[in-house]
């Protein structure tokens, strides 16, 4: 029988304390299309409206039977309020996020205010603060209210073209430094804006920075040391996420200081755990789209249960939940992580 | 210097000049394959190529990663600026002719991997028609019926905006059943792929490189043969 409520868990969870149960929630995107359809609206509607936003991830928790809710769910809104414009498909067919279309050509065109904070008026901060609040009051608080931004890498891709920002961490590293330096600051500004917004942990997904895309050798000179700095500058609890391949720097990522490290499908949880001990929690690591909107219903457990087996603290989907999920599989996700989380994680004790 | 001694030395200096992104090393040999007299189709292919094929294999062992791809494709794009014009038709042959419609569907700004198969195809002598990014489904049909084009090229980075590639499909085999597709990025799977009723496909990102550098390899084997 449940004694805590959903913050409750996800509070304890972050201070390593004992748990009733293993919460089902994540540091991404959760929002559900039978939410949304319950809402009566189209997917875009929810990236402009701070209610309609904050109500779709709500009804997705409650539906579902979430720990979370999670805000925003595009990655767009920082690049917005800095310029670079936003493109919200209202009229595409199904569902497609937001992308960003005016991105900086090259480093000379890169224009940041002077006072970072001018940001939070612009574009849409204003409807994801708000989203926060509504989220945040919802029910007396019952539901832990995750926020998350970009990490300096992936934030630097999204408002510089991705190829000049790769070749220039190799043939341009001074100048590539100087932009990431700055990006450290602007991703620290927004995450503390959400901690003093209130939300219950933040996570810095930097996501672009898997060994997919970069060597560890520079994963160590240029991401690392902006991660830390970024974590040293936030309040607990923090996650540090990276999708993709992560095997070879997860145990640099465990150097940056976050209680928590979020890993997807790629990774090989096991050596993980043996990397990082059991003293910092660590989140992962199923394919969400995979599982939730491909796979069969039989097939969702036993890929909980293996996550769970191989040692998370929480079951979390390797990126955000892709709207379109089969209703079924979500159900069987949500059950599977009650069941086979029953029992304590490596960093997690049970009441 | 003999002409075939001299064919090979250019050869290595465009092959090491693209393994090791030195724009100006492969610049000054491209430049000197012209000045010599010598085929430049034969220096795209077993030199620029050639190098290329060398990266792929770099890139697999994990020495090379993403930023290395881009800065070789770049020393590969100033040679390839200087010798394409002077590539005869004769020397491409019927095996490499062709035009390809390319882009990176809606909802998806990634264009790194598109971009490298774009270059893929330019080596290889085909005609290429780049719509850029997020580009909206119609437009593909539009252009490939505009251009006549052999083949249409998907690519979405993302498990978000796959889905829109079926819908492509769908649009040009309704209208010219013959034409070629070709699908890549990260969420493509070969069941995707196969689903979608692609005619072929790249597994991944990282993999759409490999492939494309592949590709390169067998168009030189064919050229060769």
């Amino acid at each position: 029988m449940s004694v805590m409520t959903p913050k409750q868990r996800v509070k304890a969870l972050f201070n390593r304390q004992p748990v009733d149960a293993m919460p089902v929630f994540s540091g991404m995107g959760m929002v559900t299309k039978q939410a949304v359809e319950k809402m009566g609206i189209r997917f875009a509607e929810v990236h402009t409206s701070g209610a309609k936003m904050a109500e779709s991830a709500i009804k997705s928790a409650e539906m579902f039977g979430f720990d979370a809710v999670v805000v925003p769910y595009d990655m767009c809104t920082v690049p917005e309020a800095l310029g670079r414009g936003v493109s919200l498909y209202a009229d595409a067919e199904g569902i497609l996020y937001p992308t960003v279309p005016n991105k900086w050509g090259s480093l000379d065109e890169v224009s940041l205010p002077q006072d970072v904070n001018s940001i939070f008026s612009q574009g849409r901060m204003p409807v994801v603060d708000e989203a926060i609040r509504i989220a945040l009051a919802h029910d007396g608080g019952k539901y832990a209210v995750g926020g998350w931004v970009l990490g300096p890498f992936t934030m630097g891709g999204q408002l510089l073209e991705l190829d000049v920002l790769l070749k220039g961490a190799a043939k341009d590293k001074e100048r590539v430094g100087a932009f990431l330096d700055k990006m450290t600051d602007l991703v620290i500004a927004v995450a503390r804006h959400y901690q003093d917004l209130g939300v219950d942990y933040i996570n810095i997904r930097e996501m672009g920075s898997g060994t997919d895309l970069l060597s560890p050798r520079m994963w160590k000179s240029l991401i690392q040391p902006n991660l830390t700095r970024v974590f040293q500058a936030l309040e607990a609890p923090r996650v540090n996420h990276i999708c993709g391949s992560t095997d070879l720097i997860v145990g640099m990522m465990n150097e940056c200081g976050a209680e928590a490290i979020s890993v997807d499908q790629k990774n090989t949880l096991t050596e993980t755990r043996k990397k990082i001990g059991d003293g910092v929690l660590l989140l992962g690591n199923f394919d969400p789209y995979g599982l939730l909107v491909q796979k069969n219903v039989a097939e969702v457990a036993p890929a909980i249960k293996k996550c769970i087996d191989e040692g998370v603290d929480a079951v979390w989907p390797g990126c955000d939940i892709w709207p379109d999920v089969k209703a079924e599989n979500v159900e069987a996700y949500v059950k599977a992580v009650r069941e086979y989380g029953a029992g304590p994680s490596p960093a997690v004790g049970r009441i | 210097m003999a002409k075939e001694e001299l064919r090979e030395e250019l050869l290595k200096e465009l092959n090491e000049g693209v393994v090791e992104f030195d724009e100006e090393r492969v610049k000054t040999a491209a430049q000197r394959v012209l000045d010599e007299g010598l085929n430049a189709y034969d220096a795209v292919m077993n030199g620029l190529a050639a190098g290329m094929e060398k990266v792929g294999e770099l890139y697999d062992q994990q020495e090379y990663f993403v930023p290395e791809l881009l800065m070789c494709a770049d020393a590969l794009y100033v040679g390839l600026d200087i010798l394409k014009p002077h590539i005869r038709p004769e020397d491409i042959g019927t095996s490499a002719r062709g035009q390809v419609v390319i882009g990176t569907v809606q909802g998806d700004v990634h264009d790194i991997g598109k971009n490298i198969i774009k270059m893929m195809f330019e080596v290889a002598g085909f005609t290429v028609h780049d719509l850029g990014r997020d580009v909206p489904l119609e437009k593909f049909v539009e252009e490939q019926l505009k251009t006549d084009s052999e083949i249409v090229a998907l690519s979405a980075m993302m498990t978000t905006t796959m889905m829109g590639m079926k819908k492509v499909i769908q649009m040009i085999k309704d209208k010219n059943p013959n034409v070629q597709i070709m699908l890549g990025g990260a969420p493509v799977t070969s069941d995707v792929a196969s689903l979608f009723g692609a005619d072929g496909y790249a597994e991944s990102a990282g993999n759409a490189v490999q492939e494309a550098v592949k590709m390169i390899g067998n168009l030189r084997k064919l050229q060769n043969q």
